[in-house]
């Protein structure tokens, strides 16, 4: 009998960082019950504990990696993501579900598990969770199941979470990622030991004062799908770098809004650490509430500094398996409960819902249907020969990356495009918290401004002003230089009648020029744009501008 | 555990079923139950863990019962089951019931709320959790 049970698990058993999602099947000797969520008390951690690590944590606020601080060790992280799909409505009923909604408003007998009421399935999860599981490379389960995880706390109404224990529906995957240039860059590639389906719960709220808590079930049966990694992550970094391209990689898919503040992407994070060269693994240590990708950052190498300390004053001992979470206002990582063993979900199948069955064909539609991802559009932006600086940015977010493109599809240059997109463009959507999508240009007028500037019909100056009307009022490049007469002034006979008429209008800078104020070139030079209304070619203008006066003092 | 047991019940029946005549599993009907090789169950600790209160009286008279129920069961572990293919779910039908994502807001949301034992508009009343021990 048990043979059967561990046939379906016998792909997990590499898993190193299971977090509790396996329980031994024997019954065995369990105590208590890991609650996943932040908001524990966190024990008081003795100052003079609190100063040394500080001490040592002091060197890694820095930007430097890691590595060089450790000392013959090496850390091991592994990262947990649950992303909240962006359905219309929830896993297993029809109640829409909106980020901020007055409490206990999109509920139903199903979410709230009132008795009697049974859950059925939304295709879009699975569609959702197919199409992530393809663009992060893995195999997916032709069939797969759900399970009961099951434990009470006030947040999960029916007293277990449909989850997706043994038989996830996607295993053995990887995610490409670039790391940033000012970090030194580098492809890095780590692996994906699953994806599966599950819900939500819903939202506790503990009150400041007083014995009770407030529960809000609007969230719960949203649908989620965990991402495990393995622990392939060596650094604060790294991990952070994962999670951003999860990030990057929900948002480019549409299965998710990728938000960490909102809480549509949340990560846990293993960290252990052990001598370089030993196979066995170091007492790892799972760290909570982090709400950022810097705080992730922050948050693993404080424990890695913590950890090493220990390690290097001879108390390895003191570290033990147990969950820590991340103050952010300390900067460090706080004791939440220590927990006795292993937590006992006692999942069986949920005899509820039926197999989830995907076909071959329904694979394929999927695939054709998936966008060019990011490390596939990075690797074709290098090659276009742009800085790593550049493909990062343009390959960040998909409206920006599509922008550029259809903006090199109507003949514009890569390099000029780039310039333009990551310079004037980009500050002013900053300022004006805009997305690309949601400002008048387009790329078509984008690359029609470029080859106009190419083609010396207006001069860059003119190009700025030309791109501020069009990102804010619209139109197109043509209309706006016939409408406010932009062309550009060329005619050499037409720019010296200027440059003499400034030169005689301006006798005294004339002579301190003479004199030796050679600065003054630059007064002269914005005189004459002034007269021209910026329509003066610079280089020209500065050329016969130069003529001019050194022919003069002669 | 017992559901666990329950699937590869369902399975070994139905390789029992498909079985060639020949072979007879002689030893599934036994009458007597056989002494398991599995652990025998630690009734406290299940109870703890599906918070159900039992008096020690109840434990000493649950405990041989259950342990009963795990052992007829656990006759199975006998069966060869080197050549029969995993299942994962007792049912035969493939058709996996998917629902269309289109929202409906559920017409009785008061009705529900009343029922609420403890209900602090808008939000339902507990006592104060943060961990469960």
């Amino acid at each position: 009998m048990a043979s059967i049970f561990f046939q379906g698990i016998r792909s997990n058993q590499l898993i190193v960082y299971p977090l509790a999602h396996f329980s031994r099947i024997q019954t065995a000797v369990y105590c208590t019950l890991q609650r996943p969520q932040g908001q524990a008390r966190p024990q008081e951690v003795s100052f003079q504990e609190q100063r040394k690590v500080q001490q040592t944590s002091s060197q890694t606020t820095t930007r430097k990696p890691l590595e060089q601080n450790m000392q013959g060790y090496e850390a091991i992280i592994g990262i947990e993501t649950h992303v909240q799909l962006s359905t219309v409505t929830k896993a297993f009923c029809s109640c829409p579900y909106f980020y901020g909604s007055p409490p206990n408003t999109t509920i139903c007998p199903v979410c709230m598990g009132l008795p009697g009421t049974l859950p059925v399935l939304n295709s879009k999860v699975v569609d959702f969770a197919v199409k992530l599981a393809l663009a992060l490379n893995c195999e997916l389960s032709v069939t797969s199941k759900f399970d009961r995880k099951q434990y009470f706390y006030p947040d999960l109404p029916k007293g277990y979470q449909i989850s997706q224990f043994d038989i996830p529906i996607a295993t053995k995957g990887f995610i490409d990622l670039d790391l940033p240039v000012e970090f030194g860059g580098g492809h890095k590639r780590f692996g994906i030991t699953r994806v599966h389906m599950e819900e939500d719960a819903g939202k506790l709220l503990h009150s400041d004062s007083g014995s009770y808590s407030h529960v809000d079930l609007n969230r719960a049966g949203v649908p989620l799908l965990e991402i495990v990694s393995e622990p392939d992550m060596r650094s604060g970094l790294e991990a952070a770098e994962y999670a951003a391209e999860l990030q990057r990689l929900v948002r480019y898919l549409g299965v998710s809004n990728g938000n960490m503040q909102e809480g549509s992407l949340r990560c846990d994070v293993n960290v252990s650490i052990r001598p370089r060269g030993q196979l066995e693994l170091g007492t790892k240590v799972e760290i909570k509430n982090m709400n950022s990708f810097s705080a992730m950052n922050r948050a693993i190498d404080y424990e890695i500094s913590r950890q090493f300390l220990l390690h290097s004053q001879g108390q390895s001992d003191q570290i033990v398996q147990e969950t820590r979470l991340w103050e952010e206002g300390y900067q460090k990582t706080v004791t939440m409960r220590k927990k006795e063993g292993l937590a006992d979900y006692r999942y069986f199948p949920e005899p509820d819902l039926p197999e989830v069955v995907v076909t071959e064909d329904y694979i394929e539609n999927i695939r054709s249907s998936l966008p060019e991802l990011p490390e596939l559009k990075r690797r074709r932006y290098e090659k276009m020969g742009l800085s790593m600086q550049d493909v990062l940015f343009l390959a960040d977010d998909i409206s920006v990356a599509n922008f550029f493109d259809s903006t090199l599809e109507n003949g514009a240059e890569a390099k000029l495009a780039a310039n333009w997109i990551m310079g004037d463009i980009a500050a002013y959507l900053k300022n004006e918290h805009l997305s690309i999508d949601e400002v008048k240009l387009t790329p078509q007028e984008l690359a029609e401004l470029i080859s106009s500037i190419k083609g010396g019909i207006i001069s860059g100056k003119i190009g700025k002003e030309i791109l501020f009307e069009l990102i804010t009022k619209g139109g197109t490049v043509q209309k706006i230089i016939e409408e406010k007469d932009l062309v550009q002034i060329v005619d050499p006979g037409a720019i010296e009648a200027m440059v003499d008429k400034i030169l005689e209008e301006n006798p005294k800078q004339l002579q301190q020029y003479r004199g030796g104020k050679t600065k003054l070139q630059g007064f002269f030079a914005g005189q004459v744009m002034k007269e021209s209304k910026g329509k003066a070619n610079p280089t020209l203008l500065n050329k016969i501008l130069s003529e001019k006066l050194n022919a003069n003092s002669k | 555990m017992v559901s666990v047991v329950a699937r590869a019940g369902a399975a070994a029946l139905r390789s029992f079923e498909n079985r060639k005549p020949v072979l007879l599993r002689r030893r599934l009907f036994a009458s007597a139950p056989r002494c398991s090789s599995l652990q025998p169950p630690d009734v406290p600790l299940l109870a703890d863990a599906a918070r159900i209160s039992l008096s020690e009286k109840e434990v000493e008279d649950f405990a041989p019962k259950i342990r009963q129920v795990i052992d007829w069961f656990g006759q199975l572990q006998a069966v060869d089951l080197v050549s029969v293919q995993p299942s994962f779910r007792a049912d035969t039908e493939l058709n996996a019931d998917l629902r269309e994502d289109s929202p409906e807001t559920f017409q009785n949301r008061e009705a529900m709320l009343a029922e609420v034992p403890n209900y602090d508009s808008p939000y339902i009343k507990v006592p104060k959790v943060i961990n469960k021990e």
